[in-house]
């Protein structure tokens, strides 16, 4: 299979959505449910996704499968619900999906997520992280790193990243990813791993620029997703049954001044801040490779 | 045929639960409704029922996980109690706004703070507007029935609405009573065999878009047809009742239960929940001594049922009612303002609530009595005031704690 025979299949989101010029979230979410297919039910939770209508009805916006709106915080324990009904219907095949924002899932969404995944029921829950409340105005979430701008920390956030890919994958679910939509053949793949886990929880998180909320020119977006991944801002990795894999190794890194500086909401970011954001990165990455020596379960 | 067992409130829930032959099943550990999950997961371990249960790790978790499975066709069961019901409270107002007929028992505690356990109907009153409907039940065999017959009010298709059983913790969530318990042949008999929606489900083969942005007309649109579903619900507890009369020989009097009330009564004194028991006990006597006073007991307050009521009362002088919980803002408890809505095309009915039982203090037959010669006399009373200022029903006097 090659990433263009997925991206060849029907396209069950409905071609009218509103989202931004240059949004890559509506890529992402296009090529996801390509490669589930229609067998599927689809929660979006409150955000951009939502805001632009994916949970519509008339086909000319929304989805053409069932598709519907949890709460911002009960995201996954409704499809905790839908999938002991299927599972009560012995209809084990649809795939019970979640497209959700860093908000949805790292902060108001998190309670529910983390019960769901302990419980280890089988969801596909994909977090399309663009760093803030962006739907509501660029507001900071858990998930805006340190130094930036949003309409909630004009001068910069004062603390770091939660790390959600690390935290989901210390609930020693069957997987875990992360995704880049500069990195499609990688994460078309990741989404066939959640698709053939019939073994319990998948989480798949990935990082989406946001055009208005970061401050970039809309033809970046998939540059600005590439350099995040090539400065190890965001490293490309997956987590099965507690193996570490870096699924996108980056030997020769760029500087992160390279992502920050092409990005509005770090302008106000000073050199000590930039020295200490590359100090974190390098420090993640060697967690991260020492994690792949040894597995999360340190065998 | 049905055995006698002596259980508790608790153990009455989730027998009928487990009768009911729910789906899925979620719910999260609260005082003083424990043990309800606990048996219920038990019989699921044990192989005598047949259903999936989620073991959330909350109670907004639980209301959601219910939404999810009634979305996906299954019919659902849990329970709760006061901060539990409060930390529900958004799924909770959604799941009768997507119209779905869950099942949940409440076994009522007070409200914190004080830091408290006991037995309150402020957490489910309190809640009363979040468009479910919600029955008060006196004692444990009408738990076993009203839950029956809760799933077959909330599916029938004239209703679509999810359900509350309501009863007094401790007083009867862990007081053994002896229950009679259907077998599940009499009980499949009664229920629809499973839950089917044609309104609103989640199902690849039938695509549907669940709960889109929606405009304000057809907003209006569905919240009148949830307000009229409320309405129709009063026949259809009516003919519940009924139906499972004729099954199973007990009869609830569906919405409004009227106790020694005649023509010749002249005050009366209205219920809800456990204190209804000592509640007849005091009618009995001061109807033994010649007072013209009577009972009604309230079983649903939404929907409210005025017009029965507005009947009981069209011959009465006074109406006393007692609340095991307060209404902020009014200085009264709440069913006395849901009362007086119900009456106020009534000028000459007087009106005195009281307020009692808080924090699981005990509501005594002396108690009604005193409430009771109250309401006579203002009922033999010639033009007294309407309006009454609250009367606390306490067992301690305030000095004590001064």
């Amino acid at each position: 299979m090659s990433v263009l025979d997925v991206l060849d299949r029907p396209d069950v989101i409905s071609p009218g959505i509103s989202a931004c010029v240059g949004c890559s979230v509506e890529l992402t979410l296009r090529t996801v449910m390509k490669v589930l297919g229609r067998n599927s039910v689809l929660a979006i939770p409150p955000g951009c996704m939502g805001g632009v209508g994916v949970v519509g009805w008339d086909k000319k916006s929304g989805a053409e499968i069932p598709v519907f709106f949890p709460l911002l915080t009960n995201t996954a324990s409704m499809l905790s619900g839908l999938r002991l009904a299927y599972k009560r219907q012995g209809r084990d095949g649809i795939h019970v999906v979640a497209f959700a924002g860093d908000g949805a899932s790292v902060d108001a969404g998190f309670q529910a997520l983390s019960g769901a995944a302990e419980r280890n029921d089988r969801i596909i829950y994909i977090c399309y992280d663009n760093e803030g409340y962006m739907n509501t105005g660029y507001q900071r979430s858990g998930a805006t790193p340190k130094g930036a701008w949003t309409s909630t920390t004009p001068y910069g956030k004062l603390q770091i990243k939660k790390d959600m890919p690390r935290i989901m994958a210390d609930h020693r679910i069957p997987y875990v990813s992360t995704c880049s939509p500069a990195y499609m053949k990688d994460l078309v793949e990741k989404v066939e791993k959640a698709k053939r886990n019939k073994a319990g929880f998948s989480y798949l998180h990935v990082l989406n620029p946001c055009v208005g909320g970061w401050g970039f020119p809309p033809e970046e977006s998939i540059e600005i997703a590439r350099l995040s991944v090539k400065t190890r801002y965001f490293p490309l990795y997956e987590v099965v049954n507690g193996e570490y894999h870096i699924t996108v190794d980056i030997p020769n890194p760029l500087p992160v001044s390279d992502y920050v500086s092409r990005l509005k909401k770090f302008s106000r970011t000073s050199e000590v801040a930039l020295t200490e954001m590359q100090e974190l990165i390098d420090q993640q990455w060697q967690e991260l490779k020492a994690l792949e020596q040894v597995g999360v379960n340190g065998a | 045929m049905s055995h006698v067992e002596v259980m508790t409130g608790n153990q009455a829930a989730s027998t009928a639960a487990c009768l009911a032959r729910p789906d899925v099943i979620a719910a999260y550990p609260i005082t003083p409704q424990s043990s309800v999950v606990e048996d219920i997961s038990k019989a699921i371990a044990e192989g005598k029922l047949d259903a999936l249960i989620s073991e959330v790790e909350s109670e907004h978790s639980a209301m959601s996980v219910l939404e999810g499975a009634a979305l996906g066709e299954a019919r659902t069961f849990s329970a709760t109690s006061s901060q539990g019901l409060a930390f529900m409270y958004e799924p909770y107002f959604r799941a009768s706004t997507l119209r779905l007929p869950i099942v949940m028992a409440i076994a009522n505690r007070e409200m914190i703070s004080p830091q408290t356990l006991w037995a309150s109907a402020q957490d489910s009153l309190s809640v009363r507007d979040a468009g479910w409907i919600q029955y008060y039940v006196e004692n444990n065999q009408e738990i076993l029935d009203t839950i029956l017959q809760a799933f077959c009010v909330a599916e029938d298709k004239r209703v679509l609405l999810p359900i509350n059983i309501c009863y007094d913790g401790f007083y009867l969530s862990h007081m053994s009573e002896r229950v009679d318990v259907p077998d599940q042949a009499q009980v499949d008999a009664f229920l629809p065999q499973c839950y089917k929606p044609d309104h609103i489900y989640l199902d690849p083969d039938r695509p549907m878009a669940v709960d889109p942005l929606t405009n304000g007309d057809l907003l209006m649109e569905y919240r009148q047809k949830h307000l009229e579903a409320q309405q129709r619900a009063l026949t259809v507890i009516e003919e519940a009742s009924e139906v499972f009369f004729n099954l199973f020989g007990r009869h609830w009097d569906g919405c409004v239960e009227a106790y020694k009330i005649d023509h010749n009564t002249k005050g009366a004194i209205i219920t809800l929940g456990s204190m209804t028991g000592a509640a007849r006990e005091a009618i009995d006597r001061l109807q033994s001594e010649g007072l013209p006073i009577g009972l009604i007991k309230i079983r649903v307050v939404r929907p409210f049922p005025k017009t029965e009521l507005r009947e009981l009362l069209s011959g009465i002088k006074a109406v006393g009612v007692v609340d095991r919980n307060v209404c902020f803002g009014w200085n009264t408890g709440i069913i006395y303002q849901e009362v007086l809505a119900a009456i106020s095309g009534s000028p000459s009915i007087v009106h005195q609530p009281f307020i009692a039982g808080l924090g699981g203090e005990d509501i005594t037959i002396e108690m009604f009595e005193t409430a009771a010669r109250q309401v006579v006399t203002l009922a033999q009373k010639k033009n007294g005031s309407r309006d009454q200022e609250t009367i606390w029903l306490r067992s301690v006097s305030e000095e004590v704690h001064k």
